[in-house]
């Protein structure tokens, strides 16, 4: 697939397709319905069945066949009609009964100008409702049928006119052949054109409820078997839905071709159809996505036994046009009624048993329950609640303090992203952060928190006065991303303020040669925007790395600095990090300070000047930050 | 039984395109019912329009100015083209009218609507399908008008009239008159069916905002707004429209953000799309094309946004522009009531940006419209503005490409 414009456009013609083989097989089971009563039943009044059998097509309130009288003039006689009191009732047929006559099938928005409508003299119906006519041959008589819907209903569509078209015709035939005059070859004519039409309506329905490139039903077929086990489900008998998900289709596809991924497909639907019960069902639902039914069964013990079937059987090589292919398939099931009493409800709880078992171990299977649920709403609950708060740019930054312990003042602050809930309650990144970025919300959030510390920037100039910086994490994929951070730089460009901005960025960005070192950077340093590798310590880069790297600024993770003065290997570490920041122009940032024993080692043991930690002050929102003078004399004054 | 045939002609004065349409057409056989008429803006409508009246008597005619001209299965006819696509139906009903689009575009329309049904005499019926063609700025109001009537129970489809430098030299062609700001309503019951399909091009390129506020034109003395919608973008998530559609799209507009003024033939490959719905969780964008940035830093647009919309970045590419027309035209075909093989020609409404920034590869476009018609007859016109069905509904949305087919 080129594109997800491309995507969009095959499931908008599959979906037309399935859509529309699924509403023809629907009309040409009940048009045929319609044609039997006109053609073998012997009532008087072949309309009833007519009109039974196209109330499902048509959703109408009344139907109404009229046809010219006997007698000279251009009157026409209701002959049936649905509810039966406007039988006998006379119409004009003006200019537009007379198209319908002659072979037009019409609907109209309304039919208060229709001169038909003024000079029938009616009581139960009105001109305002819907109507769809249609033309109608009763025997050697023209005539036309009337379709309502209640008045201030939708009208009826283009699509009513199709196929109002295409039974009117074969109705017109179904009379001439009901006729006493009707011939032993015309009637076997019309039988067999009766047998074709069903011959094409199990075609068509076949069409639209089976997968073409496994022949096994589709999503629609599957939730229809679904529906009717539950509502044929008897006492003491148990239901399950298996989702099954291929592991590494889109690898195989990748490695071999699509060719070879269609024919891997074909071969675990066979698979998987050779190893359920008679009375299962496997579907496929989309891509590598396989739904079982397991058909009523009395012990969960003989649903475990053909699980465990599967999963052997799918872990079993296939040999696809000649190439081995080694796969496996995770499942998930879920049990009608204890996890879920419809087919959405099992289908999706079998889905999250089915994530929990990949998660779990590739290949293996999950049963429901109800943690998984609990864990799964409280997902989709915050979900939610975190989209509602980018669009409700909830996102506040806190700041905290970065001292220079040599002068023991204030000379920054990072920035760190809180949620403030509806309710008040603030959130720490720990609880949203993976999650915003599985949702891709992650570049709002940082847009937001950007906006809201060169918001800041007044009420911090205030206390601390002009010369102090403020530090914005991005994430390492952001960094990454020319368009994202061309931007983020813009925006800080515009503040006025960009050489006071520090970017906080991981070493595993900034060390991985690409796009932030070649576009981002030489913008940043055009604009006098500082770059500080965070975190520096943990990721995977050698201390070597140092010397390809053009930061400002090297921030050495907390797991060095907690108790360094009781741990010589992290001294070790940190000496060495001094050094080659010494050496490099970078300069050095403690963070995590919490002790003061470790702030004492950090000031007689190194050179470093700036830390960070919660021995100086926790993050504080910014209307809080006039505290940090108090707080920040008693630690001097400790210290001292 | 449903025939159809087009003609196109290129010549530098109208005159001489008349001669050349009246020789081209000596060898046609076709008795139209429904004329669609589209040339370049240089050209002289009422010469044209007593020259169809003249040849097709009793036809229903429409179209209009189309820019830099049209194209048919024959390729791309250049900016003096004029082109025909004529429909003969004896079975079918067809109708058009013309109307002054006015203080009121949606009373307009209706009238218009109503005049087109009596035109085909069929007064009160639900047509096949709705042809627009109207002067470019009003067309929401056109589509709230003819959806009063209709709803979205039929197709409404067609274009805005487009001239070649958008200096505002865009005519409409109407039964018995040209106008400027007019609208031409055609309605089409087909004998043989009509098929349709209404896309765009682009794909979302990540970011996305909330309109947060847009600006109102008073439209009178005094008033109320009670609708917060228009076609100018004043802010997206509360920061100034122009400066974050910028930011979204690289930078590239950031020396034209404290000037302001036309930015439309550097936003054609950077649209906004509002999501229009989903089929399958796959969600499907209606275009709005940014035209210009406003003195107040907000973006205006050939379409109108509503304030509290989510609005997407969107990308476009010049191959997808190219391959895109043909593929339209295939789902056209394809949803013919009677399969493609029933295909007896079609109408194509390409966006005038479009092509534009398509430029050379135009020739492509005609080709693989062609192909995908099977070598049918068809008219293709470059509008600036589409409207279409999409998901069920009538809209209206720039940058997009409309196609319909017909059914013999």
């Amino acid at each position: 697939m080129e594109s997800s414009e491309e995507l969009r456009e095959t499931i908008v013609v599959m979906q037309r397709q399935i859509d529309r083989l699924r509403t023809e097989a629907a009309h040409a089971e009940k048009l045929t319905g319609a044609l039997e009563a006109l053609l073998y039943r012997d009532e008087v009044d072949p309309f009833s069945g007519v009109f039974k059998a196209l109330e499902s097509i048509f959703g109408f309130s009344h139907a109404i066949v009229l046809v010219e009288q006997d007698t000279e003039g251009d009157d026409l006689e209701c002959v049936a009609s649905q509810p039966a009191d406007l039988v006998n009732s006379k119409w004009r047929a003006g200019r537009f009964f007379q198209k319908v006559l002659n072979g037009r099938a019409a609907v109209t928005f309304t039919n208060e100008n229709v001169e038909e409508w003024s000079s029938a003299k009616l009581e139960r119906i009105s001109s305002s409702q819907p109507a769809l006519y249609l033309p109608m041959r009763v025997r050697d008589r023209r005539g036309l049928m009337m379709l309502l819907r209640p008045e201030g209903d939708a009208g009826f569509d283009r699509d009513h006119v199709v196929l109002a078209r295409k039974f009117a015709l074969l109705a017109s035939h179904a009379f001439a052949a009901r006729d006493a005059n009707q011939s032993v070859a015309e009637s076997q004519r019309l039988l067999t054109l009766t047998d074709r039409l069903q011959e094409s309506q199990k075609a068509l329905a076949h069409r639209a409820n089976h997968d073409q490139l496994t022949e096994l039903p589709n999503r629609t077929c599957m939730q229809e078997l679904v529906e009717a086990a539950i509502q044929n489900q008897r006492d003491g008998g148990m239901i399950a839905l298996a989702f099954i998900d291929l592991d590494n289709f889109k690898q195989v596809n990748d490695l071999y071709s699509h060719a070879v991924g269609d024919a891997l497909l074909k071969s675990v639907a066979d698979r998987l159809r050779a190893n359920i019960r008679k009375c299962d069902h496997v579907g496929r639902i989309s891509g590598d996505e396989f739904l079982i039914l397991f058909d009523i069964f009395d012990d969960v013990e003989d649903l475990h036994a053909i699980a465990r079937r599967i999963e052997e059987q799918m872990k079993r090589s296939f040999n696809v046009e000649g190439i081995e292919v080694i796969s496996s398939a995770s499942m998930g099931i879920a049990l009608y009624p204890e996890h879920g009493t419809d087919y959405d409800a099992l289908r999706r709880n079998a889905d999250i048993a089915m994530y929990r078992a990949k998660t779990a171990a590739k290949g293996s299977t999950a049963y429901f329950d109800d943690v998984m649920g609990t864990v799964a709403a409280a997902r989709l609950e915050l979900e939610q609640q975190l989209r509602l708060a980018v669009r409700d740019r909830q996102f506040r930054c806190v700041f905290q303090p970065k001292i220079d312990i040599r002068a023991m003042r204030i000379t920054g602050f990072e920035a760190l992203a809180r949620w403030i809930d509806r309710d008040g309650t603030v959130r720490n990144p720990s609880e949203f952060i993976d999650i915003a970025g599985e949702l891709g919300l992650l570049n709002d959030i940082a847009a937001i928190v950007l906006e809201d510390a060169i918001q800041s920037f007044p009420s911090l100039d205030k206390v601390f006065g002009s010369e102090t910086r403020v530090s914005i994490n991005v994430s390492a994929r952001q960094a990454s991303s020319p368009t994202f951070m061309s931007g983020f730089a813009a925006r800080i460009a515009a503040s006025n303020r960009s050489s006071r901005i520090i970017l906080e960025v991981t070493e595993d960005a900034i060390v991985a040669a690409g796009p932030f070192q070649s576009l981002v950077l030489p913008q940043l340093r055009q604009m006098g925007t500082k770059v500080s590798i965070d975190d520096f310590g943990t990721g995977y880069s050698s201390l070597s790395a140092l010397a390809d790297i053009t930061a400002d600024e090297i921030k050495v993770d907390r797991s060095f600095i907690m108790s360094i003065q009781d741990r010589p290997r992290s001294q070790s570490i940190l000496k060495t990090i001094e050094s080659l920041g010494n050496t490099l122009g970078m300069s050095i940032v403690a963070e995590g300070v919490e002790t003061e024993d470790e702030l004492n080692y950090l000031l007689s043991q190194t050179s470093i000047q700036t830390v960070q930690g919660y021995l100086f002050s926790k993050p504080l929102f910014v209307d809080e930050i006039y505290k940090l003078k108090d707080i920040f004399s008693d630690i001097c004054w400790k210290v001292a | 039984m449903v025939r159809l045939n087009s003609v196109m002609v290129s010549a530098n004065t109208t005159e001489m395109a008349i001669a050349e349409l009246a020789n081209k057409l000596g060898d046609t056989d076709v008795t139209p019912n429904f004329v669609y008429a589209f040339y370049g803006c240089a050209h002289d409508d009422n010469q044209v329009l007593a020259f169809l009246k003249q040849r097709f008597p009793g036809a229903a005619l429409l179209g209009g100015t189309s820019c830099s001209g049209v194209m048919t299965q024959a390729g791309l006819g250049g900016a003096e083209s004029v082109g025909l696509l004529m429909i003969e139906d004896a079975e079918g009903s067809y109708g058009s009218s013309i109307v002054e689009l006015g203080d009121d575009p949606a009373a307009a329309a209706e009238t218009a609507l109503l005049a087109a049904l009596e035109a085909a005499d069929c007064p009160n019926e639900l047509p096949e399908l709705v042809w627009v063609y109207q002067a470019p700025g009003q067309e929401e109001a056109v589509i709230a008008g003819l959806r009063r009537i209709v709803g979205d129970r039929c197709p409404v489809i067609g274009g805005s009239s487009a001239d070649d430098t958008v200096a505002g030299n865009w005519r409409q062609l109407g039964p018995d008159r040209i106008m400027t700001n007019g609208l031409v309503v055609g309605v089409l019951f087909s004998s043989g069916g009509i098929g349709f399909a209404f896309q765009g091009g682009y794909e979302p390129s990540g970011q996305s905002g909330i309109v947060t506020r847009i600006g109102f034109d008073t439209d009178g003395k005094s008033g109320i707004v009670t609708e917060s919608r228009g076609r100018h973008i004043l802010a997206i998530d509360n920061q100034p429209a122009a400066q974050t559609y910028n930011n979204w799209i690289g930078g590239g507009l950031t020396e034209r953000l404290a000037e302001g003024g036309n930015i439309l033939a550097d936003t054609t490959m950077f649209p906004l799309g509002i999501d229009s719905g989903n089929i399958n969780e796959v969600s499907h964008y209606l275009l709005v094309h940014p035209d210009a940035i406003t003195p107040e830093g907000g973006l205006s647009t050939f379409a109108e946004v509503e304030e509290g919309t989510r609005i997407y970045s969107m990308r476009g590419e010049k191959r997808r522009l190219v391959d895109r027309a043909g593929r339209v035209a295939s789902m056209a075909a394809a949803s013919l009531p009677d399969g493609i093989d029933s295909l007896a020609g079609g109408v194509v409404v390409y966006c005038g940006g479009c092509m534009l920034a398509v430029g050379d590869g135009m020739s492509e476009v005609s080709k693989t419209v062609a192909e995908s018609f099977s070598d049918t007859p068809f008219l293709g016109c470059f509008t600036f503005g589409e409207q279409g069905l999409i998901l069920g509904k009538n809209v209206h949305g720039n940058l997009m490409i409309s196609a319909i087919a017909f059914g013999q």
